[in-house]
């Protein structure tokens, strides 16, 4: 086990990624209302030694209770609705939704009509569209700070 | 011969089963022989029904709850046939009764805890003891299928990769050969080879993420982390030889425009092969980690006989002590010579899916270095067979054999059905998690690490 964390501390300097110039923090939850699973892949990368989001104190959290951003991925199928407005209506106040990858965002989604509500914003207000198939986990990373830094201005409207 | 009786006749004959569909008023079987012969029976619906066949084949229950759902097909002796992709409906109507004292369920989803696709579990437990599991999956469902009926073959194939982005080559392959077959067309040598590298690309990739899942599933932290790098160095592979990290858009009907001079095949090469190097020295370290060892055994198991009744594929079935592979007879691959490989515990629990991983991606790392041996240039299918109306491609995708079944009529798709390992296994999960803890039940999920997004479609 001493030669694996001793190996990760190897690949971590090596890396050198930068350290953040500022602290901040933020609390994800993840809601996935029907993608291809491809942006799941790449955020749960986007924690790998190589972009370590973590180290801007963005982390994912287990429950809507403890989030300040909601980020959901792929286009918002039927069945998918309710549970994701009920993460939401979860959620404590200030809260912001990012919908993230190009089926949240209705580009080049391919479903049928009837099985589908449309993108993230067409149930929920989004405060960030993040585009790409899937966004890269530096994407990712650059879209939160993005979101952090943006400052006040939560939205209150219970859906 | 009755339907019945040709589906009894072939699965005598060690055939196995391998898809159904239903298409208009009919219904399709697909099966598989031994040395992967696929042969296609059919039967005509007699208002709206048609026998059951799941006394005969089990694997084929929810392909029959499917059809039922969304063609209207009622299935004689399929009792009680319950609603699998149709939602809103009473619990009663989709859940197995289950008795008892103490007796009581926990509902797990659709949202999970961390970052997973969305999926509902209901368990019926006594204390931590789960007796039975309820999988609703279908949340993500999005008619991919219907929604490409109408379309051209060329145009089909987005969606059949849009299914699952873990799975985007084996679905894409899988379609093309399917195609291929309609069209009268056979790989090129060359074509064939391009395909293979594909195909053990998205494999590298997904046996990476998935020992780094069954890490995670235990709470190893730094095993997780490890070969989560190691996943990204892969997907980073994958950009740099074809400009997508999940090698979207790399599979084509007909041909194959990948172009790969000497130097580029040679550090990928070189590449794959320090990734396998420090693959390998971190599965040593994981394996002499006592504490995460000790929750792998005898957990999950699915014993051989099991295994083979509920249809289990790809590396779950294999630790069952299965040794089917769709490499060993993939004609139009390049997988010349392939043998299956076993872990050395044959017991089909998470300790020897986790290990089948783990010798599967050494033989992924030969296969490619193998193949990566002299550049790739653009390559086209040849003229071979005779055109027909249906196609059917079967291809071993990281988490089993996936099948695809394409219908053409008037230059348009008349339908398209994709059944993927994960569809074929998550039946397979259900049934492991019986007799488990609740708490093991997570370990025991990421120890087959299915897609929901290629069940759902």
């Amino acid at each position: 086990m001493l030669t694996l964390l001793r190996k990760l501390r190897r690949l971590r300097t090596d890396l050198a990624l930068p350290a953040p110039s500022r602290g901040r923090s933020l609390a994800v939850r993840h809601v996935d209302a029907g993608s291809c699973n491809g942006c799941e892949h790449e955020l749960t990368l986007a924690m790998s030694p190589y972009e370590d989001v973590q180290r801007y104190g963005f982390g994912i959290v287990a429950s809507p209770r403890h989030a300040d951003v909601l980020l959901v991925t792929g286009t918002v199928t039927t069945r998918m609705r309710e549970p994701l407005l009920a993460a939401y209506n979860a959620m404590p106040e200030p809260r912001r939704v990012i919908a993230l990858g190009d089926c949240a965002l209705a580009r080049g989604v391919l479903a049928a009509d009837t099985e589908i509500v449309g993108p993230v914003e067409a149930v929920l207000p989004v405060d960030l569209r993040i585009p790409g198939c899937p966004p890269s986990p530096p994407t990712i990373t650059q879209a939160l700070i993005e979101l952090h830094d943006a400052g006040t201005g939560a939205h209150t409207t219970k859906r | 011969m009755t339907y019945r009786d040709r589906i009894t006749s072939a699965l005598d004959d060690g055939y196995r089963f391998a898809a159904l569909y239903a298409i208009a008023d009919r219904v399709r079987v697909v099966l598989v022989a031994p040395d992967g012969t696929l042969r296609l029976e059919d039967v005509a619906a007699e208002d709206g029904r048609v026998p059951a066949i799941v006394d005969l084949a089990p694997a084929a229950a929810w392909d029959e709850r499917e059809a039922a759902d969304l063609y209207g097909l009622r299935f004689d002796g399929h009792e009680p046939l319950r609603p699998l992709v149709a939602h809103d409906l009473d619990l009663k109507a989709w859940t197995v009764p289950v008795h008892g004292d103490d007796a009581y369920q926990v509902a797990v989803g659709p949202i999970h805890a961390g970052v997973i696709e969305s999926g509902h579990f209901r368990f019926h437990v006594v204390g931590d003891k789960i007796l039975h599991l309820d999988a609703r999956l279908f949340y993500k469902h999005r008619g991919l299928e219907r929604a490409a009926e109408g379309r051209t073959l060329a145009e089909g194939r987005a969606y059949v990769q849009r299914a699952c982005a873990a799975c985007a080559v084996s679905n894409s392959v899988a379609y093309a050969h399917a195609c291929e077959e309609i069209l009268a067309l056979e790989p090129s040598a060359e074509l064939a080879r391009v395909r293979t590298i594909l195909l053990e690309f998205e494999r590298a990739w997904s046996h990476l993420n998935d020992i780094a899942a069954v890490c995670a599933g235990a709470g190893l932290a730094a095993g997780n982390t490890f070969f989560a790098a190691l996943t990204e160095r892969a997907r980073r592979l994958n950009e740099r030889l074809t400009g997508h990290r999940f090698l979207f858009d790399s599979v084509q009907i007909g041909g194959s425009a990948l172009s790969l001079d000497a130097q580029a095949v040679a550090a990928a090469r070189e590449e794959l092969a320090s990734i396998a190097t420090d693959s390998k020295s971190g599965w040593r370290e994981i394996l002499f980690n006592s504490s995460f060892q000790d929750r792998l055994p005898d957990i999950g198991v699915v014993t051989a006989d099991d295994a083979r009744a509920l249809g289990a594929v790809g590396p779950a079935a294999r630790a069952s002590g299965i040794a089917d592979d769709a490499r060993s007879y993939s004609t139009r691959l390049a997988y010349d010579g392939f043998a299956p490989v076993a872990p050395r515990r044959v017991a089909g629990d998470v300790q020897a899916r986790l290990e089948q991983r783990a010798v599967e991606l050494l033989q992924t790392f030969e296969v490619l270095d193998d193949l990566l041996d002299r550049p790739i240039a653009p390559a086209e299918a040849v003229a071979g067979g005779e055109s027909a109306t249906v196609g059917l491609g079967l291809v071993e995708s990281p988490r089993g054999a996936t099948l695809c079944a394409v219908e053409h009529a008037d230059n348009r798709i008349a339908r398209v059905h994709l059944r993927t390992g994960s569809y074929a296994n998550w039946p397979v999960v259900a049934h492991a998690a019986a007799g488990n803890l609740l708490p093991d039940f997570p370990l025991i999920n990421k120890s087959f690490e299915l897609c929901y997004a290629c069940a759902d479609r």
